[in-house]
């Protein structure tokens, strides 16, 4: 039987799949397609098992190989700690232009997404920063008033949030535009300096950080004098392990709403992670009145897994997030991560976006012994 | 007519003064009781549990089949194995010991505490069973929080108190409200000795809470290991009842209790024995699979091994020399490396090789402090001798035979600690 991988003759280089995904990412057009999803991920599954070794022993080992692979779903996805512990990259070393790392809070080992080239994944995080965050209403000024709560790409270059932001700041920002980060120091002049200068110009603007940095914001900032004009935006993104303090998602949309006097539907989560060229922002700018979700790019698809069988949930249920992401073409598509959650469906039962749990937590529920990490932080503290 | 629950925001702080003036009243007739009484007395109720037939172990075990996790199986063999393991005249050699060589000659006598506060943890009951217990053998009172993963085991052992003996039924309060609830907590640590399970982090915060002059008897969370030696797999019958009895270390509670191995040591064991003993230990578990079948736990505490299984599959397929044994509810990993990895519990093993033992040494001891019990096997008498010494002054509390970890006897000391002596208070007649 002859496979639908091998009957692909339409795309078979990774640059004639990445003119075809540039192409989709810049019309604009959200809606799904998912037979041209199929294709072209099927496509890059073919190219990724034939220049990522340890990817292509990992689909031997599991039989799931473009012999026998028919659907997407079928395609083997790996684990975000992978990539910590293998070099998964489908080109060679010296052709590595850019790589980024994950914060390693889990384990001394940092994940790295190695690049090779920049403008699909440039392309793919503004497209998804311009349809979900940047949206404006018919008529309404631009945002290009941005301040960042995060280390500027110079001092963190390997920060793919930084780069996120740099990028963001090269393609849309003008010229009030910057980094209010000094270490790991929240600049609280310069900062408040660009929002007195936007409240002067009654300009909409856009401050975007980590959701610890903004916790940081308001434990030190003056009560007052933040009040950002009409038609700004917040965009926090990252959790809180391994930090001194953790706020509650909806408190800290809540707090940083009433904080900068705008909607909480302008308060924006995204969720992201270094392995991914892609990332996921709440929905609450481009579908005020549904419910606040994930929206996922077109070329992206998002699986809910259980975690016993590894089989699909069933429809609105609680799972393991999997996540195919065709912006990833250098390195590995499929990726299976750590987090829980589950799809959230319209009146038709129709998913149109998700939700995430977060990871793992909650010592109580595991008996007494010593879980997950903690093992590991305990070995890390003492080996300092 | 429409019924309406209406709380009072401070019901629980007040259910608590009033339990604690019930204990108040009930342990004036404790007090009168003699040591030895008192031993013989709670020795009877731990008789009543670890007894062939017990009725009590019976309900417990049917009852948390229908509220906890566990698989029904699971919990009737964890049981029976932990608690038949309790020896009543064991456990009065053992306060006796503690106890009445302190007081020798009559100049030191227990001073009891007006109550003991027990905050139970985890969701495994010999703890709360033992831990309910003990301050009674001392003449004091106990307040015993539920965890919130098991109610009944406080319930069946205040009735087991009951049948055995009324007056120390009296002096057993089992208490419910919510961490987050200030007033109920600031209330349930004013006693004077206070008796905790938890993290680090719990016991920190419950530490924060007592001042200096209050006795807290913590018991952290840890975990136990099994290191085996070359001579294992040269005798088929001993290799045989050792990859049984760890599979079965493995499957009791499901891996969540402290006494549940998450990793094997192997010294000095080649790499075809190694892969040899991972296949041994799934095999065993692939058996269990049928008889003692995990428990249907949360997402997000079996996404944790989904997440590990994974990352697993994948170290075996890139090195040769790696292993994952799969099965419908455990992992067998065995590892190229020995970098310390996470430990998702529910049945997943991660298999590491030391060169030696002072290998062996050097990986553990950043995780000493959490180590609990070893269990270990495949040495000879001399060498087994000095892994044993090594594992004791790395912190381990314990050290058995594969297949043993989970069925301490009831005079093992937790966390290092004496059983009774922690939780004693003595005057001296000068």
């Amino acid at each position: 039987m002859r496979s639908r991988a091998r009957d692909l003759e339409v795309v078979t280089s990774r640059a004639a799949l990445e003119d075809e995904l540039l192409s989709w990412m810049a019309n604009g057009d959200w809606s799904r397609t998912p037979d041209r999803f199929e294709r072209l991920a099927l496509a890059l599954f073919r190219i990724q098992y034939a220049t990522c070794d340890p990817y292509a022993r990992l689909c031997r080992s599991i039989d799931h190989t473009p012999d026998s692979v028919e659907k997407a779903s079928e395609i083997p996805a790996v684990p975000t700690g992978a990539f910590k512990e293998f070099a998964l990259r489908g080109f060679g070393e010296d052709q590595t232009i850019l790589t980024f790392r994950t914060s390693g809070t889990s384990m001394d080992r940092r994940g790295e997404l190695h690049l090779d080239r920049l403008e699909l994944y440039e392309a793919s995080l503004l497209a998804s920063l311009r349809h979900a965050l940047l949206c404006r209403p018919a008529g309404g000024p631009p945002i290009d008033r941005m301040r960042f709560l995060a280390s500027s790409p110079d001092e963190s270059s390997d920060s793919s949030l930084s780069h996120m932001f740099g990028t963001l700041r090269e393609a849309e920002g003008g010229t009030d535009c910057g980094f209010d980060l000094r270490g790991d120091r929240i600049d609280f002049t310069s900062l408040l300096e660009a929002v007195r200068r936007a409240q002067d110009a009654n300009a909409p603007m856009l401050i975007a950080g980590t959701a610890f940095a903004f916790v940081h914001f308001l434990d030190e900032a003056d009560a007052s004098g933040w009040q950002l004009p009409t038609g700004s935006r917040i965009m926090e993104t990252g959790g809180f392990k391994g930090k001194s303090r953790a706020v509650a998602r909806d408190d800290l949309h809540a707090q940083l709403a009433a904080r900068f006097a705008i909607p909480e539907a302008s308060v924006l989560n995204q969720y992201g992670m270094t392995e991914l060229g892609s990332q996921f922002y709440d929905s609450t700018l481009v579908d005020p009145t549904g419910p606040r979700r994930k929206l996922a790019p077109p070329w992206t698809r998002v699986r809910f897994i259980d975690p016993t069988t590894s089989l699909d949930v069933a429809t609105g249920e609680r799972g393991l997030i999997l996540i195919q992401d065709l912006a990833n073409t250098g390195s590995i598509a499929s990726i299976q991560t750590a987090d829980i959650g589950h799809a959230v469906l319209d009146a038709h039962g129709e998913m149109i976006g998700f939700d995430v749990q977060g990871r793992a937590e909650g010592a109580e529920a595991r008996g007494c012994s010593i879980a997950t990490d903690i093992m590991l932080e305990a070995s890390r503290t003492q080996a300092r | 007519m429409t019924e309406i629950d209406f709380k009072w925001p401070d019901e629980s702080a007040e259910s608590l003064r009033a339990a604690r003036g019930r204990l108040a009243v009930a342990s004036e007739r404790l007090a009168l009781r003699s040591f030895e009484d008192r031993v013989q007395a709670v020795a009877r109720v731990v008789a009543a549990w670890s007894a062939p037939d017990s009725p009590w172990r019976r309900e417990l075990a049917e009852r948390l089949a229908e509220t906890s996790p566990f698989h029904r199986d699971t919990i009737a063999e964890g049981l029976d194995s932990a608690l038949r393991a309790w020896d009543p005249t064991r456990f009065i050699e053992c306060a006796r010991r503690e106890i009445e060589q302190t007081c020798q000659e009559g100049r030191v006598a227990l001073s009891p505490y007006a109550s003991t506060s027990v905050l139970a943890g985890g969701s495994i009951p010999m703890p709360t069973l033992l831990s309910g217990l003990l301050p009674l053998v001392l003449g004091s009172p106990v307040l015993l929080r539920e965890t919130s993963n098991d109610a009944v085991t406080p319930e069946l052992l205040a009735r087991s108190l009951a049948h055995c003996d009324a007056d120390l039924a009296q002096c057993f309060e089992s208490v419910r409200f919510e961490v987050e609830d200030a007033a109920a907590m600031t209330e349930f640590l004013a006693s004077p000795c206070v008796v905790a399970t938890g993290s680090d982090e719990t016991i920190a915060a419950i530490r924060s809470k007592l001042s200096p002059d209050q006795r807290f008897v913590a018991y952290g969370h840890r975990f136990s290991i099994a290191v085996l030696g070359p001579g294992l797999a040269s005798n088929d019958s001993r290799f045989d009842e050792a990859m049984r009895g760890l599979a079965l270390d493995i499957a009791r509670w499901d891996q969540l209790g402290c006494l549940s191995p998450v990793d094997v040591y192997l010294v000095e064991v080649s790499i075809p024995d190694a892969q040899r003993i991972a296949d041994g230990i799934a095999n065993a578990l692939e058996e269990l699979s049928t008889r003692m079948p995990r428990g249907s736990h949360p997402a997000d505490l079996l996404a944790t091994h989904a997440t590990e299984r994974l990352e697993g599959r994948m170290r075996a397929a890139v090195a040769d020399t790696a292993v994952c044994r799969e099965g419908a509810d455990f992992t067998v990993l065995l590892e190229t490396d020995a970098r310390a990895r996470p430990a998702p519990l529910t049945r997943l093993l991660h298999i590491y090789r030391a060169d030696d033992e002072d290998a062996l040494a050097r990986l553990l001891s950043p995780l000493a402090r959490h180590l609990s019990n070893v269990a270990i096997g495949g040495f000879d008498s001399e060498d087994e001798n000095r892994v044993a010494g090594l594992m004791a002054r790395l912190g381990a509390s314990r050290v058995c035979a594969p297949g043993r970890l989970q069925t301490p006897p009831i005079d093992w000391p937790h966390d290092g600690m004496p059983v009774f002596s922690p939780m004693a208070r003595f005057v001296q007649w000068d």
